[in-house]
């Protein structure tokens, strides 16, 4: 099989998976449908880690070719292939295996999805399963169709289409209101993004004159000196205009800070995708996408202080949301959000590598929470608030171990792998040189105590305590089976060991060639040069604070919702304002549905009303027709029917012609 | 012109289809349905030769045909397409098979009427494609309105006489001052023919009031904000298929206008005011996306979609100016163009396939309003599928055709303006928001009344007409190339037209330089 | 005074012996055998027809010590004038028959009409003018009168009567003064004089005001419209049909022979009259069309708008003009039959089928009947691809030609507002429900003729290059 079939086939198969599934789901029954979907990812899978092995461990050379030209104008080419390097081969594989653990889990997971609907639905009971797995496998043929994209074009596609199956996903269980608000809030504030995206796109055609990412980056450091003018007067340097535009895209996948308002409400969907698209992959897409420019993005300062400040807002601000929340997918949710604040933080850095890195753990364990948490749910019959929970860890041992390997990676404990990924950014925020680095730094390490705190919050209200679930519930409760479980396990041994990655992927010559940075922004090296392999990095890490406040974050947790809750009342007293703005999320949603929403609406009313019905058609198409009726119902009293009025008029016109040809001098020509 | 006289049997083939149709008034509807099918596949069949006999590396005029007609006036029937009217052609013959299709158990009332408007309109347009004498475009453009006149009235909806009216005075409105415009002409060149136009020498006064003739007519067509009014009230009261038909081939006749007609015959004056065009086009993209928005009525806001999208045509077409001056020369001044034409063919499809859509659940519940529907996903799973599938081609998903235009005309209008680009790609949300809130209240959410229970999903008939609308709509969004590839040489071709100015040297400059 | 003088005359002779003699055949014939002067009066106008049209290629003979020319023109309006009547004669048989007046003298008077428009055709002197003019409009001042029963149509020609007495008198005074002034009647002799070179003549212009006048009532034009819609309305159907066709093309002759004929040398002055003649027309035609309930007359403000139109074309004052006017006045005569032919298709005796509103639902009755009026109307509002588009088509392009393109686009509006009646007509037959169940009795010679009558406006339509090319041959 040769290579380019190979690669080829990655994103074919799930897609045929998907098609079939989609298609003949009926004729297929549940079983052919899962069948097909995972043998689909499976191949995509295994053909990835091939791929993995061949590129990043025997460092065979990129591969950039096209696949075949989706049109050409002006010359310029416009095509579909891929662009096979480290980057693309190490986003494949987490893809494609987090992709896979979250088909098996589906099994168990949808297993009982007839009563998710109502029984009059005919696109429920016989085919809602099927249709499931036809858009996972679906979306696993979007997303490997973006990250191996090796052209604009492509990205875009394979940006929008994962934005589609989201939009699906979210929208599953679509009898329900919240679900269906949810996926078009989704889609519509991604499409915000895009509108970005799809401008920086336009620039960079309008002056590289070329889709493909090898020209353009060949081609930019002679645009370094560009300026456009956008308002009169104001000159833009080119690059950071372009950069800019990309990172609103990136920003509405990556539900950057203010198009975060999607992610938590996308927890409607079923949790299987809320760990896989919500959480381990296309909201990480847009810290892909930019690590994929850094050639560009390390143009502009300008781009990277901008980027930096977003996500660091994103990574505090959105942690304050995860404290206060009750139903376990939406801490889980926001401290996702959270996390992807810190990649953004490690991209404006010019960390791209760690933020890779960080992208990668994160995709484990964050995938291994949301199932787990999936899994406490169906245990729970699918209530999801935490407060009704408690004491699990005696009923469903391997979720609560699984979790807690969560929590710890997502924490930062030394040893688990999100402790290196983060401590790397962290590192990264305080050698940086960049403007309002020193007030970043401060804002990342306050994060560390907030993730502690709520992930632990959660951690022990859900599997600790007593139980405080209904009887009912209670004597049901059982572990999940092994369709569930398994993936958890699966999940749960990268989630410790992808830390110990580092040495290549960080600090070692992994993204060479493949992630650009400027010497002068280059902090990782600056780390690189303390490093001393990972048992070193930790007891260097007891050197500075992150690790403190974790361990802070942690004891305070159990402090106040272990040792005497009622704490947590008198502060919830004590602070209401501040507790009512966290729990309403900023007025953020309050905000955009008066002002957008509603104002996007009061302007089309008026742009009807006045515009259309009462100026162009009343007033100018209907208003002269009523003239042309008027004056004609007017003028017809002219024909009296009496003999003598004619004659009299007929006379008038004579003398008229008379007077105007007689008896004006010049009258005539 | 030698061989089969491929273009005379495409227009007369189903004119005559018509008659016979009329003619048998009295024999049953079955019958004249299979006739009317029978021969608008004929003729489908028969404009894929246009293709496969298609030579793509000419811009010259291909198939032609030229026979005199009318010696007083030296007018001939001459006929021939390029690269730009041979993919409408097969556009209207496509679409006219689905319509007939469509309509087949649908109108019980005087069948064979129907059928025959249809024919006779889909060889009228045929004609108007293919018209390459100046007068016998004329006289296709205005009979076309005849058999539309009648199938907005006779099998329209309650308020059928004033759209149909509105319809008729507005469009013939537009084009009378054409035909002065045309007459004008005659007598400068003493010659009908659109060819020898093109290579009339003009001044720069002649040039402005006749592209202001032609944008009369052609604006109307498109139709363009602000003399748009007319199509949501005929959308709204016309039958699924005049809707169709209205929507997937009459509003391209003016994009073509355009591009026959307004820049290779005053490309100066098109210099000179493609602003205004540009302007009128970001107006329609905006505003009318706003608009589309707050409808309640589903036929009227895909009709105000609709134009919305022909935003995009006219203003791809009219960025080439500005691209011609920016890049000074021809090449980098295609993409918009090209992109305007793609969003031609493109929007046939799916706007076609929307108000197709429309037209089942029409045909089921008797009612348009959004209000009366609701979860109609539940009952109907197959149709909803498609739908869902259309609205995200009309909100250019790519993937799907709708992204292919959209996407060609954002990019080059980022090269002639960036902010031209940024109120252009205000598309992407507002299209997404009226077609996506659409899909939510009338597909999804749990269903809302019993009307809604008691639907039936789409029946062998219906999947096969969206199916194939469908499937060409993923094709052209997965592979646009067969489209770009036929235009290449006809574009190139009218650029290098447009680009040479009409003017003595000192004059031309002197206008350009007043121009915006 | 040679035989040969009378070749020319030839047709002229004809009918008027045959109208003598079906006069007085009639006499004898008792009521069941009318047909017998019916026939008769049809075939003389074919074999009319057949003459002056052998006489198209001829040139142009002044006979008659000068009082009569025979030219390609007058062979040409002679042989529609007479295909024209012919048709209106057709469809007048039914409906008299239906009414029990099928009566001789109608054909005769018709006859005589026709004998009229002949002379007037041909003048050569401006007293054969007036002579051809009086004939004609007295034997239409009786034929409104037709039906004596008819207090409409009593009063309707005395209106006719005493308007058109009036503007006879005008136009006679307008040429007494043209006789006053180049003393002579001979259309050669005047014209030369009214060329020679010098400064404007007040009495010429005086002279060419009243004329004019006198033209326009005869077209109908604004403002000496009034007689129309009243006459119109009055007269039965097969009297205004007659009225609306053939003496428009009479009408034009006439305003060939004095115009551009013996005022040639005045054309700037007539020129502006006309402008302001057609304007009005086209305005209040078409405006006051709209708010008519009653068909007849809403044709008859058509008809005005028409003469607008027509007039457009005369006034440009080129060969290409003229040729597109005549081309106007023919087949508007055509539709004009067409139209009210229709109206009599749909009457029956105590049913005059004259509103609006009893076209209502035809294509539901007679789907072919709805269809050819439906190209009438889409003719009569210059629609293509009808005949009536060329029409329109040519007048403008000759006015556009002479650099009055304001013109044309004044023309082009009201014609959009024309088309608004016109289109309300279809929206009747087609969109609405039929008021009566009355089945349509048609004879079969009517449905021939309305049949025939509308393929020809399509087919003229589709190609009206043979047509063209004869006009334009005329005046080259």
């Amino acid at each position: 099989m040769s290579l380019e079939n190979m690669l080829l086939a990655i994103p074919l198969a799930p897609l045929i998976g998907a098609i079939i599934a989609g298609l003949f789901g009926r004729q297929i029954g549940r079983a052919g449908a899962h069948t097909v979907t995972i043998l689909g990812v499976g191949a995509a899978f295994v053909l990835s880690v091939i791929m993995l092995k061949r590129f990043a461990i025997d460092g065979a050379e990129p591969y950039n070719a096209s696949v075949y030209t989706w049109l050409i104008s002006d010359g310029v080419k416009f095509e579909i292939g891929f662009l096979i390097d480290n980057l693309t081969v190490l986003m494949m594989t987490v893809v494609t295996f987090v992709s896979l653990m979250v088909h098996i889990y589906t099994i168990g997971y949808m297993a009982d999805d007839d009563h998710n609907w109502p029984a009059h639905s005919k696109a429920g009971a016989p085919s809602s399963y099927q249709r499931f797995f036809s858009y996972i496998a679906l979306f696993t043929f979007s997303m490997l169709m973006l990250v191996m994209s090796n052209n604009f074009l492509q990205l875009f596609f394979g940006w929008e289409a994962v934005g589609l199956v989201s939009y699906l996903l979210i929208g599953f269980w679509y009898t329900r209101p919240t679900a269906i608000y949810a996926n078009l809030k989704a889609f519509l504030v991604n499409r915000v993004g895009d509108f970005g995206f799809l401008l920086g796109i336009g620039a960079i055609y309008a002056f590289f004159n070329s889709m493909d990412y090898a020209t353009v980056f060949a081609a930019a450091p002679a645009m370094a000196g560009t300026s456009i003018e956008l308002f009169a007067g104001s000159e833009w340097q080119l690059m950071t205009l372009i950069c800019i535009l990309l990172f609103i895209g990136a920003m509405g996948k990556s539900a950057q800070v203010p198009l975060h308002v999607w992610l938590p409400d996308s927890m409607e969907g079923p949790t299987p995708i809320s760990a896989l698209i919500h959480a381990a992959t296309m909201v990480t897409a847009g810290i892909f996408m930019v690590a994929r420019m850094s050639p560009l993005f390390e143009m502009s300062t300008t781009a990277l202080v901008f980027v930096m400040v977003i996500g660091a807002i994103t990574a505090l601000f959105m942690g304050f949301l995860g404290i206060v929340q009750n139903d376990i997918k939406r801490v889980v949710a926001y401290s996702t959000l959270s996390q992807l604040g810190y990649m953004t933080v490690a991209l404006g850095v010019s960390a791209y590598g760690a933020g890779i890195f960080h992208l990668m753990t994160h995709a484990f364990f964050k995938a291994l929470l949301f199932l787990g948490a999936g899994s406490v749910i169906i245990a729970m019959h699918h209530d999801q608030d935490i407060r009704n929970m408690g004491g699990l860890r005696k009923y469903m041992p391997i979720t609560w171990i699984t979790s807690l390997i969560g929590s710890l990676a997502l924490i930062g404990t030394p040893f688990f792998a999100g402790f290196y990924s983060k401590d790397t950014i962290i590192e990264a925020v305080h050698h940086s040189h960049l403007p309002g680095a020193g007030l970043v730094y401060l804002m990342v390490l306050a994060g560390v105590f907030i993730t502690a705190l709520y992930s632990f919050r959660m951690y022990f209200l859900v599997f600790h305590g007593k139980p405080r679930m209904d009887e009912h519930t209670r004597e049901h409760l059982h572990e999940t089976p092994w369709v569930v479980t398994l993936p958890l396990i699966l999940l749960a041994i990268p989630s410790v060991l992808s830390g110990y990655l580092i040495d290549p992927v960080v600090f070692g010559d992994y993204f060479n060639g493949v992630i650009h940075v400027n010497p002068a922004n280059d902090v990782l090296t600056g780390i690189g040069e303390h490093y001393h392999g990972p048992v070193s990095f930790v007891m260097h890490a007891f050197g500075g604070p992150a690790i403190y406040l974790a361990i802070g974050g942690v004891v305070t947790a159990w402090y106040i919702y272990m040792k005497n809750p009622d704490i947590a009342t008198g502060i919830r007293q004590r602070f209401r304002g501040i507790y009512e703005l966290l729990i309403n999320k900023y007025y953020a949603d309050e905000f955009n549905d008066f002002v957008f929403a509603g104002g996007a609406r009061g302007v089309g009313k008026l742009l009807w009303k006045i515009g259309d019905s009462l100026i162009i058609d009343g007033l100018i198409v209907n208003g002269s027709a009523r003239v042309v009726g008027w004056v004609a119902g007017m003028v017809r009293h002219v024909q009296t029917g009496y003999l003598y009025h004619y004659a009299f008029s007929m006379i008038i016109g004579l003398l008229l012609l008379l007077a105007w040809f007689v008896f004006l001098p010049g009258g005539a020509a | 012109m030698t061989g089969f006289p491929l273009l005379s049997a495409l227009i007369w083939l189903p004119v005559a289809g018509g008659v016979v149709l009329l003619a048998m008034g009295a024999m049953g509807n079955t019958a004249s349905r299979q006739t009317a099918l029978v021969v608008s596949i004929a003729t489908f069949l028969l404009s894929l030769q246009l293709y496969t006999g298609f030579d793509m590396t000419t811009s010259a005029m291909q198939f032609q045909e030229q026979l005199p007609w009318i010696a007083a006036i030296n007018a001939n029937y001459h006929l021939g397409v390029d690269g730009i009217s041979m993919p409408l052609i097969i556009l209207t013959t496509f679409t006219t098979v689905l319509v007939v299709i469509a309509g087949w158990e649908v109108i019980q009332n005087k069948t064979g009427q129907y059928m025959a408007a249809f024919l006779i309109m889909e060889g009228l347009m045929n004609g108007v494609f293919a018209a390459l004498d100046a007068v016998l475009f004329y006289v296709f453009w205005e009979a076309m309105l005849v058999p539309m006149f009648l199938i907005i009235g006779i099998w329209g909806g309650p308020r059928r006489v004033y759209a149909t009216i509105k319809f008729f005075l507005y469009t013939f409105f537009g084009s009378v001052f054409m035909l002065v415009a045309l007459i004008y002409m005659y007598l400068e060149s003493n010659s009908f023919s659109i060819l020898d136009f093109h290579r009339l020498p003009l001044g720069m006064t002649e040039q402005i009031l006749i592209f202001v003739a032609f944008l009369m007519a052609f604006a109307v067509k498109v139709p363009m904000w602000p003399v748009h009014t007319w199509l949501p009230d005929a959308h709204v009261e016309a039958p699924t298929g005049g809707s169709v038909i209205l929507a997937a081939i009459m509003l391209k006749i003016g994009g073509y206008g355009f591009l026959r007609f307004s820049l290779p015959i005053t490309p100066d004056a098109s210099h000179a005011l493609d602003w205004v065009i540009i302007l009128m086009s970001l107006v329609a993209v905006v505003y009318i996306g706003f608009v589309a928005l707050v409808q309640e009525d589903m036929k009227k806001l895909i009709a105000y979609s609709s134009i919305a999208h022909m935003g995009f045509v006219t203003l791809g077409i009219f960025l080439v100016f500005t691209l011609l001056d920016n890049s000074g020369g021809v090449q980098g001044a295609a993409l918009g163009m090209e992109g305007g034409i793609i969003q031609m063919i493109s929007h046939g499809f799916i706007s076609g396939a929307l108000f197709l859509c429309v037209g089942v659940l029409y045909d089921r519940l008797h009612s348009r309003q959004i209000g009366d529907y609701g979860g109609v996903a539940n009952t109907m799973p197959v149709f909803a599928a498609f739908m869902v599938l259309f609205a995200m081609a009309n909100s250019g998903l790519p993937g799907t055709s709708g992204f292919v235009g959209e996407f060609m005309v954002i990019l080059a209008s980022f090269k002639a303006n960036p902010w031209f680009a940024f109120l252009a790609a205000g598309t992407l949300i507002l299209g997404a928001a009226y077609s996506l809130w659409l899909v939510k209240r009338v597909l999804f959410g749990d269903v809302v009344n019993d009307n809604v229970m008691q639907l039936e999903d789409i029946n062998r008939r219906e999947f096969l007409v969206l199916a194939s609308l469908a499937a060409v709509v993923l094709l052209f969004g997965i592979w646009p190339a067969p489209l770009t590839e036929v235009m290449h040489a006809s574009v190139g071709n009218l650029l290098e037209h447009v680009s040479a100015s009409k003017l003595p040297a000192e004059t031309g400059l002197a206008l350009m330089g007043a121009a915006p | 005074m040679l035989l040969s003088d009378f070749i020319p005359l030839l047709t002229e002779l004809f009918v008027l012996a045959m109208a003598c003699f079906i006069l007085v055949l009639d006499a004898f014939l008792p009521d069941e055998r009318r047909v017998v002067s019916y026939t008769l009066s049809q075939l003389t106008l074919l074999a009319a027809a057949l003459m002056s049209w052998s006489m198209l290629d001829n040139a142009a003979v002044v006979v008659m010590h000068g009082t009569f020319v025979s030219d390609p023109m007058a062979a040409l309006l002679k042989t529609s004038i007479f295909l024209i009547t012919f048709g209106a004669f057709i469809y007048s048989r039914s409906y008299l028959v239906a009414r029990g007046i099928f009566r001789g003298e109608y054909y005769v008077l018709g006859l005589f009409a026709v004998l009229g428009m002949q002379v007037l055709v041909s003048a050569h002197s401006l007293l054969t003018i007036y002579l051809g003019l009086e004939l004609l409009s007295l034997s239409l001042y009786a034929l409104v009168a037709f039906n004596r029963d008819s207090a409409e149509a009593s009063e309707a020609a005395m209106k006719y009567f005493v308007l058109g007495a009036l503007a006879s008198g005008m136009l006679l005074y307008g040429i007494s003064m043209l006789y006053g002034a180049t003393g002579s009647l001979d259309i050669g002799e005047v014209s030369a004089a009214v060329a020679a070179p010098g400064e404007r003549s007040i009495i010429l212009v005086f002279a060419l005001c009243f004329i004019v006048t006198g033209l326009a009532f005869k077209f109908g034009a604004v403002p000496f419209h009034m007689w129309v819609p009243d006459v119109y309305h009055g007269a039965p159907t097969p009297v205004t049909l007659f009225i609306g066709s053939a003496p428009k093309i009479a009408a034009f002759a006439m305003a060939m022979r004095l115009l551009q004929e013996t005022l040639g040398g005045l054309m700037a002055d007539w020129q502006q009259m006309l402008t302001i003649l057609a304007v009005l027309s086209m305005a209040i035609g078409n405006v006051i069309a709209i708010a008519q309930a009653n068909i007849k007359r809403m044709l008859a403000y058509s008809t005005i708008s028409h003469v607008g139109f027509l007039i457009l074309g005369l006034l440009a004052g080129t060969a290409e003009g003229y040729s597109a006017a005549m081309f106007y006045a023919i087949t508007y005569a055509l539709m004009a039959i067409g139209g009210f032919g229709m109206i009599i298709l749909l009457s029956r005796s105590g049913f005059e089928a004259d509103r609006l509103d009893d076209f209502k639902g035809l294509n539901d009755r007679s789907p072919w009947f709805a269809f050819m009026m439906l190209i009438l109307m889409f003719s009569m509002a210059g629609v293509p691809p009808t005949v009536g588009f060329y029409a329109k088509l040519s007048v403008l392009q000759a006015v556009i030609h002479v650099d009055m393109v304001w013109l044309a686009l004044v023309a082009v509006f009201f014609s959009i507002i024309g088309a608004f009646y016109y289109l309300r007509i279809v929206k009747l037959m087609y969109f609405d429900g039929s008021e009566t169940e009355e089945p349509l009795a048609v004879s079969a010679d009517m449905q021939v003729a309305i049949s025939l009558n509308g393929l020809a406006v399509l087919a003229l339509g589709l190609f009206p290059g043979g047509l063209l090319a004869v006009c334009a041959a005329v005046f080259s």
